[in-house]
Order: C-alpha cells, then structure tokens, then sequence
C-alpha cells in the first residue's frame, strides 16, 4: 500500500509551474522583465488579501475557553475536581492540554493529580523543584502514561522514584540533571521495559548503573552525557541493537569505546563532546555526530569504501588536525550543518564541496581574508552564516557578497571589518539578521555620505546589531529604511537625543529598540515617539536618566518594559499589567500609586517581575501590591522647587475622587 | 427567520434548540453534517441530535455560537463559563470541533 502511495505523484501546482516556465531562459525573463506594473501590483493585491484575512478574527475555541476557565483559580478547580465520572472520560488530549495549564499556573498540588490518573498520558514537569515522593506517589497511580519528563527536578532522590515501577506503559522518561538520582534509582526504572526514550544526564550515575540498562532492549534514544560510562559500560549495552539516539558528552569512552560503536547498527545521532575519543569507526548510519572539544584524527576510519552522508556536524572548539584527512570519509554533498567554531584549522578547502551547506559557523576559528575563496564555494544553500572574532576583512566579504544569495543570518561582530564592507553585505537580500557590533563601522564611507544606506536593499532585515561600533547620531538616519525592522540594538556613547529622535517614527515594527550607554537627557527620552507595537527599551548605561522621568516615561506608555541600571525591571511589573488587553479594570484606580510604587523597584522586582505565571492574567499580583510592607515616600527626595514643578506634569492633573484611591499607608497618615 | 435558514438542536433529553444555520455552522461537526454532499439525514430534516450532550451544555454551546460570530466581526468580549460546566463543555467542544 505504502508504495503505491509514494508512486501516485502529486501534481506541481499551477503557480509552481509558472514560475518554472517563467524563469526557463533568458529570452523569456526579457518577455516579462518590463512586465513592472504587473509585478508590483500583484504584491499588492497580496497584501490586500493579507489585510482583509487578518481583519476578521477568529475567535478562540470553545474547548480552549473551557481549558483556560477550568485553571483560572484554585476555586474553580475545587469546584470541578469532584466531576470524577467526566474526569474519567475526558479525551486524553484534553486532559493533558488541562494539565499542561494548571502547571502553568502553578495550580498543581500532590493530591489534585489524583483526578488525571485515568485520563493523562504526558506529564512535564521539568523544573519542578517541589516534586518530591508525594507527587510520585500520586503520579505512580497514572495508568495510561506514556511520557514523564522530570528534568531538573531537584528533589526527586532515589526513595521518591519508586512508584514508577508500576508505569508499564511508559515509553519516554526524563530524569536529566536529577542529581539525586543515582544507580539505586534507575533499578527502579528497570521494572519497565517497554521503555523507548530515557534521558539520564548529569544523574547521581555511575559506570556500574549504565551497565544495568543493558535490560531495556526497546530503547531507541538514550541520553548519558555528564555521566562517567567507561568503555566497559558501554560494552555491555551491546544488547540495545534499535538504539538511534546516543549521548555520552563527557565520558571516559576512549578509542577502544567508540570501536564498540559498530554494534549500534540504527545508530543516527551521535555525541561524544569532551571525550577522549580520536578515531572513530565506519558508522554508516550516522546522520548527526558531535566530537565538540575532542581532539580529532579520523572520522568513521574503515576499510570500508563507502563515505558517509553525515548531514550535522559540530567540532566547536575540537583540535582538527588534518581536516581534508579527518573528512575524507564523509560525504560533503550531504552535510547541511557544520559548526567549526573555535577549532584550530588552518585549511578550510574541504569547504569546497559542502553544496548543500546551510549552516556554517566558522566564529573564533582561523578564517581570514586570504581563505573566504573556499568560503565563496559553498555557495546559495547557505542560510546562517557566523563570522563573528576572525580575521575577516572588508575585502574578504567583498568576494563573499555574490556567493551567498540566500543568506538570512550573517555575523560579524569582534572583526576589522568597516564601512566599506556595508555595499557588499547590502547585496544580500535575504539577510534577515544581521550583526556588526564590536566592528570598525562608522556609518559614512571615505567620501562623508552614510554608509548604512548601502544596506537599504535588505528590504526583509529584521535584527541588526550596531552596538559598540562608532556610528554617530546623524549616520543613524538611513535606518528609516528598514521597514521590517523588529529588534536593533545600539551601545555606544557617540550616541545621544538626536540619535534616539532618528528613530522616532520610521520604524513601524520595532519591538525591541536597545540603546545602551547612550549620553541621552530627560527631555530627550520624553521626546521620543516609539512605535505601537515596542515591547523593550533598554537604556541601560544610559546614565543621565532620572528614575523619575523614566517613570514618567512608563506611564506614558504603559505597554513598553524599560531596563535602565536605576529600576532594572520596572516596565513588566505589575502597575502595567492593567491596561494589557481585557482586564483594563484595576487600571484607573491604581494611576496615583505609580509615581510612589516607582520609588521602591526593587520590591517590585523580586515580588511580581519574577512571578513565573505572568502576562496577561498577572492580576493577582497586581492586587497585592499595596500590600507590600516597605514603603518609601518619594517626597522626601525632593527639594520644594522641584515640587512645585511637578504640579504641572501629567500626573498631577488626576483628581483625587475620594480617600479610597490613596494606598492605605497615605490614608493612614492623613487621619493621624 | 425562515425555517431553511435555521437548525434544530436536540439534547439528550429531548430539549430543542433552534439557531440559525450560519451559527451553528461554527461548529465544524456540523458544518460537515449539513453540507456533505449526498446528503446526511440531519441536512435533510435539518435536525441533529446529540444524545451525549446535555440541555444546559448544549445550550452553553448554542450561545458560543452567537459569541464567537459577533467576536468574528469585531465584538470582542468575554466569554463566561460556568466553573462546574467546564469539564462537560469541554468534551462537547472537542466532539464539536468549536
């Protein structure tokens, strides 16, 4: 049947075959060349249709209503958890989506997980500090489980895994960095065998431990990275023929270990970082293989003949110390995946037939000016490319720039490169993400025009990075072009108001802006216009500020989360939360407590920033945010002309309707 | 309202809830049952039964269905549940596809 199926093609469709035909030869690309209008009208009838499509909303589902409802609070899950006959029949899906969001918002408690035990079948609760026997007592009872992810877990200790062993259905476990968890504990997990996935790193275990697990023949994915198998351990899981996935980063496997390999015949993914393996055997099946920080003399050495289609390759930081030699055995047509970062080669022509190759990190190797030929090689698959702390030159991306057509993700932060670089990178049009701090850029070309308006064809560019470099505040002007610009990141001290005025309107879809370390004034942050949809500013280092402007600033716009050194986490908490979407309610009577709450960020930081279960439904923590028992009052930090000044900013001009909106430390003391 | 336009909705215990075609068509289980060709019953008589669902859940369901038209045409409010209708609610809307 299956073959049948793969043998009924599909037909390309019509627009497929269009483009196929239009871009045949050359004669018929001059046939619709001035075809302009055409082209640039049927954009915008897609934009059209995308305008019209968004406009009309769909409204959320009724079973996520339901979801959402069910965990809203802990009331409302007493009122439901006694329905135990519709807990029973309740679609496992359903159940675990319901479980998923009461984790979430932190509704979950040992005895609650009774009522999911016949419905549930995947359980996450990776990070759970609280998760101790109780909960595994409660989750031993689960019959229909079929995934547990207990990752960093730090309570769970060898006692409190025992319930486990009644969990025969369990196909996945995740035990990673459980500390706790040594030999003693994983024989409790031997009791299924049924078990396909475990994941194991940085446990309590031990060589001995790892040799147990020789029972679990259905194995598929085992991860024992951090954990110290010896040649001998690994030996002894020659049992576990179907396994895909191995991990054993920092183990004490050696030459002789990695010999053992062979025996995997389904093995896929392989990591052996910070081992000292040097040689590794003929594995035709791998597909992804890490040898991070090893010190490699041969990849899949062999009689065998045949190269290996090995398609993700990661040496970050690995001694290499012949590439040609160490690649010979592995198909470069096939690889699409090579991180080389940090490693000490010197020769890089093995990158000549990496066709396929669409992630290349070469950051901190030897790449320089007088190697990017090889580079030019590889050609238009490539979409990531980090360059980042090599001895790249502008020359050098000059040859590069024709090469890479494709290219979404470029970096070339801590290089020599400079302004006359930015024509070059500019013909990359796909760029997407581009990094250039900590580079010679100035923003204006030997000849005093801005430089950065080379890069205005990158009409797609989402995040640019131009911190630490020497562009000035007008040079900044060009990046009015970036229409898609959503994150753009500045440091640097030749910027100033009229830097940050630059950015005020053009940029439509700027959410993240950072202006760091910039000589910015009060009035200039006041002037600033950003755009609707910014989420963070972060002026961090930006001196000259004053809390209180920034404050002001923050009410202003009350969307906007501002990180500056004097209130680190003041824009996300919680007097903001009122007026995110339909929960506006509490906005207006909590108005006069922000000039005074703003004085004491730092108990705003500890309390309701780092309340995991923010968003849009943080208003739990907004309501108790009067209740918080340190109070200063900002009016002792001021001298009274200042005081008198401030009788005509915006937030003076509120009313006072009644005692009732004062907080009650005010009201307090207006009665004595 | 022509009767063409509308759809009967019958309850386990026998309660009928007549709405209009274009909203009970939010739900997907329905849209399917009035509009495959060949013709379910239910398209014929314009009639369908749950006889799993509920008279309470079921009306619940009917005013999601108005909800969620006025929410596709710019009226966003909230939508209320009652807390002991959830977990019910929640199963007829998976067998509903809303």
């Amino acid at each position: 049947m299956e073959k049948k199926q793969s043998k009924r093609k599909t037909s390309p469709s019509l627009a497929n075959l269009c483009i196929e035909s239009a871009s045949s030869s050359r004669e018929i690309v001059e046939t619709w060349r001035r075809q302009k209008q055409l082209i640039s009208k049927k954009r915008g009838n897609k934009k059209k249709m995308e305008k019209k499509q968004s406009k009309r909303k769909t409204s959320p589902s009724l079973a996520n209503l339901c979801i959402e409802s069910a965990s809203s609070s802990r009331e409302i899950v007493e009122t439901w958890r006694r329905q135990k006959r519709t807990l029973e029949r309740l679609p496992s899906h359903l159940a675990d989506a319901l479980f998923r969001r009461l984790r979430h918002r932190r509704l979950l408690y040992p005895s609650l997980l009774e009522v999911f035990q016949h419905c549930v079948e995947e359980v996450d609760l990776s990070g759970e500090s609280s998760v101790d026997a109780e909960w595994m007592a409660y989750l031993g009872g689960f019959r229909n489980l079929r995934i547990l992810k207990l990752s960093d877990c730090r309570s769970l200790n060898n006692h409190a895994l025992w319930p486990v062993t009644g969990l025969d259905g369990l196909k996945e476990l995740d035990l990673s960095r459980c500390s706790k968890v040594t030999d003693a504990g994983i024989k409790h997990v031997l009791s299924i065998p049924s078990l396909e996935k475990l994941f194991a790193s940085e446990t309590g275990m031990s060589a001995e431990g790892v040799k147990a697990l020789s029972y679990f023949t259905s194995l598929r994915t085992l991860d024992l990275g951090g954990i110290p198998v010896t040649d001998k351990a690994l030996g002894s899981l020659q049992s576990l023929a179907g396994l895909e996935y191995l991990d054993l980063w920092g183990s004490e496997i050696s030459n002789n270990g990695a010999a053992l390999l062979e025996n995997f015949p389904r093995l896929n993914f392989l990591n052996l970082a910070w081992t000292k393996v040097t040689v590794l055997p003929h594995l035709p099946s791998v597909t992804t293989l890490n040898m991070s920080n090893c010190t490699v003399h041969a990849l899949f050495d062999g009689e065998s003949k045949t190269r290996i289609p090995l398609s993700k390759l990661l040496l970050t930081g690995a001694t290499i110390v012949d590439p040609s030699e160490v690649l010979r055995n592995v198909e470069a047509s096939c690889m699409t995946f090579l991180d080389i970062s940090g490693s000490s080669t010197c020769n890089f022509s093995f990158l000549v037939n990496m066709r396929r190759l669409e992630h290349l990190d070469l950051s901190s190797s030897n790449m320089s000016g007088s190697l990017i030929d090889d580079l030019a090689h590889v050609g238009d698959n490539l979409r990531y490319l980090n360059l980042s702390k090599t001895k790249i030159t502008s020359e050098a991306i000059a040859l590069l720039a024709g090469h890479v057509s494709n290219l979404e993700t470029l970096s070339l932060s801590y290089t020599a490169i400079d302004d006359a670089s930015l024509p070059y990178i500019g013909m990359m049009t796909s760029l997407r993400t581009l990094d250039l701090s900590h580079t010679g850029i100035q923003g204006f070309l030997s000849d005093k025009t801005f430089s950065l308006i080379e890069l205005q064809n990158l009409s797609i560019l989402e995040n640019l990075n131009l911190e630490e470099t020497l562009v000035r505040d007008e040079a900044l002007y060009p990046l009015a072009f970036f229409r898609e610009l959503k994150c753009l990141y500045l440091k640097s001290n030749n910027l100033s108001d009229i830097a940050l005025q630059a950015l005020s309107s053009p940029l439509p879809n700027l959410q993240i802006l950072g202006f760091r370390g910039a000589v910015l004034t009060n009035s200039g942050l006041l002037l600033y216009s950003p755009s609707p949809v910014l989420r963070t500013l972060d002026l961090r280092g930006c001196w000259l500020l004053t809390a209180d402007v920034i404050s002001l600033f923050c009410k202003h716009h009350p969307r906007i989360e501002i990180r500056h050194d004097v209130n680190s986490a003041i824009g996300s908490s919680s007097f903001q939360n009122p007026s995110k979407g339909p929960r506006a309610r509490h906005g207006g009577e909590k108005l006069l407590e922000v000039p005074i709450l703003v004085g004491m960020n730092s108990a705003i930081g500890s309390s309701s920033f780092q309340n995991p279960s923010k968003g849009p439904r943080a208003r739990h923590g907004g309501e108790k945010l009067p209740e918080v028992p340190i109070f200063v009052d900002e009016r002792i930090k001021y001298v009274r002309e200042e005081l008198l000044d401030l009788r005509f900013s915006p937030l003076s001009n509120l009313t006072l309707q009644g005692r009732e909106m004062l907080p009650t430390i005010l009201r307090k003391e207006s009665d004595a | 309202m022509k009767k063409e336009e509308t759809v009967k909705l019958i309850s386990a215990e026998g309660f009928e809830f007549v709405v209009s075609k274009e909203a009970a068509m939010v739900s997907q289980t329905i849209r399917n049952m009035l509009t495959s060709p060949g013709g379910f019953a239910e398209a014929q008589h314009g009639e369908v039964t749950f006889p799993e669902i509920t008279a309470p859940i079921l009306e619940k369901i009917c005013q999601y269905f108005y909800w969620s038209l006025q929410f596709a045409s710019g009226k966003e409010t909230e939508f209320h549940i009652e807390p002991e209708l959830t977990l019910e609610l929640m199963m007829a809307a998976n067998y509903l596809h809303t």
